[in-house]
């Protein structure tokens, strides 16, 4: 009977998988990643993969953390926070890692929080931190605070244009949505007005009716927060509404910018983070440790985007600084550790943990750049 | 059909050989949870789901599968039993049974608003409808932040439990789901047996038919569309208390994919097959989590060769095809 | 013609367009207490629509009446409480519930009575004793021939008034079609009305009374069955 032998497989690969993880017990610090390798966060999260996995064999190549190697066990969680806590689970429970770099779904890192805690396991993330406190207390993240892409860009307008008002358009990610109250609560500081906010989808195919109506309310240039195809919607819009509008967008792979700049030229510009505009940045810490990575990066991946990768680099970079200052892989070592750890310089820029800080970049890394001959430029 | 020729002539010794065969099922299910009852873990975390997804499943069965409508949209209502017990628990600090119960009623009640209008629709029109319904829950899920936090998603919801305790170990959550999931398809199986679980059947096999006997075909499908409803609510319900959080994706259209797919693997209009097809199909990527890149490759051929090999699903291969008609 | 007895059904002018297809013009037919009517015609003449027509089911105008009382229009639930119960074409049986279970579903409005529902099962087992060996089996395995004498128990099960058949001899062999019409011979003797529609005409002018010629959606006959020298009769009326 079919039905009788595939239960009986089942059975049999289901207690192998076991089994297999389990008896792998050779000494190694072990860092889980829950990613989305598929689903809306693939490119991010892949990229971040890259970055941690990259980070992990330049430790190994130097002999590993208090002598233990490292080891990178990746599971996809299809971008769904269901899968995220059954991912989250079975690397805690069989492969028994002991810290998790996990990647951008934030629906997933929340969903799964509760039990990372409960397993006293610290968490470096790429997306923004829980809302619990008790969860919070584990979890650290590489994340810029919302406001910087913000505020670079409202400086950028005050030094730079006569522009006064502006229109703001974002998607409805947990994100952009932070973005977005921090451009509104800001702008005052800067003599901004923000004269229309618009919100999109991300698969949405036209973004006119929202750019006529930030326009007609007089801005002059709109801020464009949220990740995808929907920056080059705006910007050919922005070019059929034979509209001035200047555009600055949020951070994002720099291979998406290309076509845009061609639509808009110099009315483009963007928000950069220190690993895309490496030749234009001033020799100095910060380039060394970009330089760091980048040299791997670029062996490995020629001239793929590496920003993303850039902050899984610094969470693996986090955690064993946090392992070197603790002198113990224990969970609560590592995490208080995570927390004391200050004047850190990664690739995209200073780490200042805190017990109460734990995103911890806390000076604004970011530049504005536009495209300049198919390469990123900073605008000075 | 897919009986084994027997020799034996002996009626007794006919019977014992299919019995064992009828319950072999629910002897696979119970050997899988008390699998992961015993391992713990993990294992436990993905049997879990699947006892949630049972709950759904054995609804969705029976508004397609007993009265043989299509519904697209059944995570809508999963999302509202969902969001309303997790709202009135961490925003209102309700006791977590009486939220699950009012994220039931209020499910069923704009289920009712829903179907009213929509079940007069046939065929493609009433897939196209309930497919917007799914979609619309989620948009406003999305959009309602004052209330859902949108994709922040809600944290913090309290474990399932009644009055002061709670239950949070593993095993008493696969406990209290199993006795959950075991409840809901005893329920859907004396549905299928009563007076209106035969009306279901009826307008299943023939509208016309089941007009002709008198039936109100019209009521009988929204009582089946309501009944679905709740059950779909009260998965989504127990989700977010298993859980602890939910956000938009949680009740997205992957819950959809994940409850069709089980509904015919497990064999659409049985009792046992949304119970078997969800343990399995929640089962089987975790079987070929060690395939890594092939693991989708491996269940989507899995899937392929289950439906080849068993068309009317894995319970259909358990059922004898006469029975015994007694009447209740 | 006989000395009128009353009419059970009758319709005046009933007509049924679907869109803009009028499928059904201006009928008027009528069935006695104790007639079995036919209503005779090629395919595609109307004969379901008069069926549909009758039931309300189909948009109509002129009246449907049942005991001198309008039938209500797109209330099928109140036609069959009236205990005008239809046969439908294909018969309509629910083919993988047992036929114990169809048989229940035929009373479906008996609700909780099990003495009268008793009464009613004996009834129909009596009829058609082939089916109360059969009562757990799937409706669907059985053959053609025992699907339609269930259908046709499955009506007989909820009490009706008049029954009607919407072809029941449809894909059965000679054999089984006498089998059949002389069943409905028995329930007509006993008191029930008929209304049945066939496309065979032999089979039905055996046993009807009277029978209305249908073709392209008109009546354009009303024959007495013994007037029938031939079946090169009825012809004529195909084939005008």
């Amino acid at each position: 009977m079919q039905g009788r032998h595939y239960a009986a497989f089942a059975a049999a690969g289901f207690a192998a998988v076991l089994t297999a993880s389990a008896a792998n017990a050779q000494e190694t610090y072990k860092i889980g990643i829950s990613a989305g390798l598929t689903g809306y966060a693939a490119t991010v999260d892949r990229a971040w993969r890259d970055g941690v996995e990259l980070a992990a064999a330049a430790i190994n190549a130097k002999g590993g953390v208090n002598g233990r190697k490292l080891e990178v066990i990746v599971e996809d969680n299809r971008s769904e926070p269901q899968e995220a806590v059954t991912v989250y689970r079975k690397m805690l429970t069989s492969d028994k890692v002991n810290i998790f770099i996990s990647g951008c779904v934030s629906a997933g890192n929340f969903a799964a929080a509760g039990l990372v805690v409960r397993a006293q396991v610290p968490m470096v993330l790429c997306s923004i931190l829980p809302q619990q406190p008790d969860q919070v207390k584990w979890a650290f993240s590489t994340l810029p605070p919302a406001g910087f892409e913000i505020t670079k860009r409202y400086e950028y307008l005050k030094n730079k244009t006569n522009i006064r008002k502006v229109g703001v358009l974002h998607d409805p990610t947990p994100y952009a949505n932070l973005q977005k109250g921090v451009a509104e609560k800001a702008a005052a500081e800067y003599g901004i007005e923000v004269v229309g906010v618009e919100q999109y989808k991300q698969d949405d195919a036209d973004l006119s009716v929202q750019i006529a109506k930030m326009q007609a309310a007089g801005a002059g240039a709109i801020l464009k927060i949220g990740l995808g195809g929907t920056t080059l919607t705006a910007a050919k819009n922005i070019k059929q509404l034979g509209s001035n509008l200047l555009l600055l967008t949020s951070l994002e792979d720099i291979a998406v910018f290309k076509p845009v700049a061609d639509v808009l030229g110099d009315k483009f510009f963007f928000v950069a983070s220190p690993s895309q505009v490496f030749d234009a940045l001033p020799d100095g810490a910060l380039k060394t440790e970009i330089g760091r990575f980048l040299k791997p990066w670029h062996a490995k991946f020629t001239d793929r985007d590496p920003n993303w990768a850039s902050r899984g680099w610094d969470g693996v970079m986090l955690t064993v600084a946090a392992i070197e200052k603790a002198k113990s892989f224990d969970g609560p070592a590592v995490r208080d550790a995570l927390e004391q750890l200050t004047g850190f310089q990664g690739t995209t820029g200073v780490y200042n943990m805190s017990a109460t800080v734990h995103q911890g970049l806390t000076v604004n890394p970011f530049f504005i750049a536009t495209i300049a001959n198919g390469k990123p430029k900073v605008v000075e | 059909m897919t009986l084994p020729n027997t020799t034996s002539t002996e009626r007794a010794g006919l019977l014992l050989r299919a019995w064992p065969l009828q319950l072999l099922p629910w002897a696979v299910s119970a050997a899988i949870v008390g699998y992961a009852f015993i391992v713990g873990g993990y294992v436990a975390t993905v049997i879990a789901f699947a006892l949630v997804y049972v709950v759904f499943v054995t609804g969705l069965n029976l508004f397609m599968g007993f009265a043989n409508q299509v519904s697209f949209g059944q995570n809508a209502f999963a999302g509202l039993g969902g969001y309303a017990s997790a709202i009135l628990t961490t925003t209102y600090n309700w006791p977590v049974l009486p939220a699950m119960i009012a994220g039931i009623v209020l499910a069923v009640v704009i289920a009712l608003i829903i179907g009213y209008p929509t079940l007069r629709l046939k065929g493609h029109y009433l897939a196209m409808a309930t497919l917007a319904i799914g979609l619309i829950t989620y948009e406003i899920a999305v959009e309602w932040q004052s209330m859902t936090q949108g994709y922040l998603g809600i944290s913090g919801i309290p474990p399932l439990g009644i009055g002061s305790y709670e239950i949070i170990s593993d095993r008493g959550q696969l406990a209290i789901l199993s006795i959950v999931a075991l409840l809901a398809v005893f329920i859907a199986a004396r549905i299928k047996s009563s007076r209106m679980g035969r009306a279901f059947l009826a307008l299943g096999a023939s509208e016309n038919a089941a007009l002709a006997l008198g039936i109100n075909v019209s009521r009988t499908k929204l009582i089946a569309f309501l009944t679905a409803a709740a059950f779909a609510a009260l998965a989504g319900a127990l989700f977010v208390h298993v859980v602890g959080y939910v956000s938009p994706e949680v009740f997205g259209l992957h819950m959809v994919i994940l409850g069709f797919t089980m509904l015919y693997v497990g064999g659409i209009g049985s009792i046992a097959g949304p119970l078997i097809g969800a343990l399995l199909i929640s089962l089987l990527p975790e079987v070929l989590r060690g395939f890594k890149d092939y693991q989708d490759l491996f269940y989507g051929t899995a899937l392929i060769l289950l439906l080849i090999y068993a068309p009317r699903g894995l319970a259909a291969f358990f059922e004898r095809r006469e029975r015994t008609g007694s009447a209740s | 013609m006989t000395a009128a007895p009353a009419r059970i059904l009758e319709t005046q002018a009933l007509t049924a367009r679907y869109g803009h297809v009028q499928a059904l013009s201006a009928a008027d037919i009528h069935v006695c207490a104790g007639e079995l009517v036919a209503v005779l015609g090629p395919n595609g003449a109307g004969k379901s629509t008069l069926l549909r027509a009758i039931l309300g089911l189909a948009s109509t105008t002129g009246t449907a009446s049942f005991h001198g009382e309008p039938l209500p229009r797109q209330d099928p639930v109140a036609v069959s409480s009236r205990g005008v119960v239809l046969v439908p074409e294909g018969r309509g049986i629910f083919g993988p519930m047992t036929v114990s279970e169809n048989l229940q579903l035929g009373a479906y409005r008996l609700r909780g009575d099990k003495a009268e529902y008793g009464r009613r099962l004996a009834r129909v087992l009596a009829l058609f004793p082939r089916l109360g060996e059969r009562l757990s089996q799937t409706a669907g395995s059985m053959s053609g021939g025992e699907q339609q004498m269930l259908a046709i128990g499955r009506a007989l099960m909820s009490d009706p008034k008049i029954l009607l058949l919407d072809e029941p001899s449809l894909g059965l062999a000679p054999r089984v079609i006498a089998e059949i019409m002389e069943k409905l011979a028995l329930l007509r003797d006993e008191g029930l009305p008929i209304l049945l529609v066939e496309q065979k005409a032999p089979a039905a002018l055996k046993l009807a009374q009277r029978a209305y010629v249908l073709v392209l959606g008109r009546i354009v006959a009303c024959l007495d069955p013994r007037d029938l020298s031939s079946h090169d009769d009825l012809a004529k009326y195909y084939f005008h």
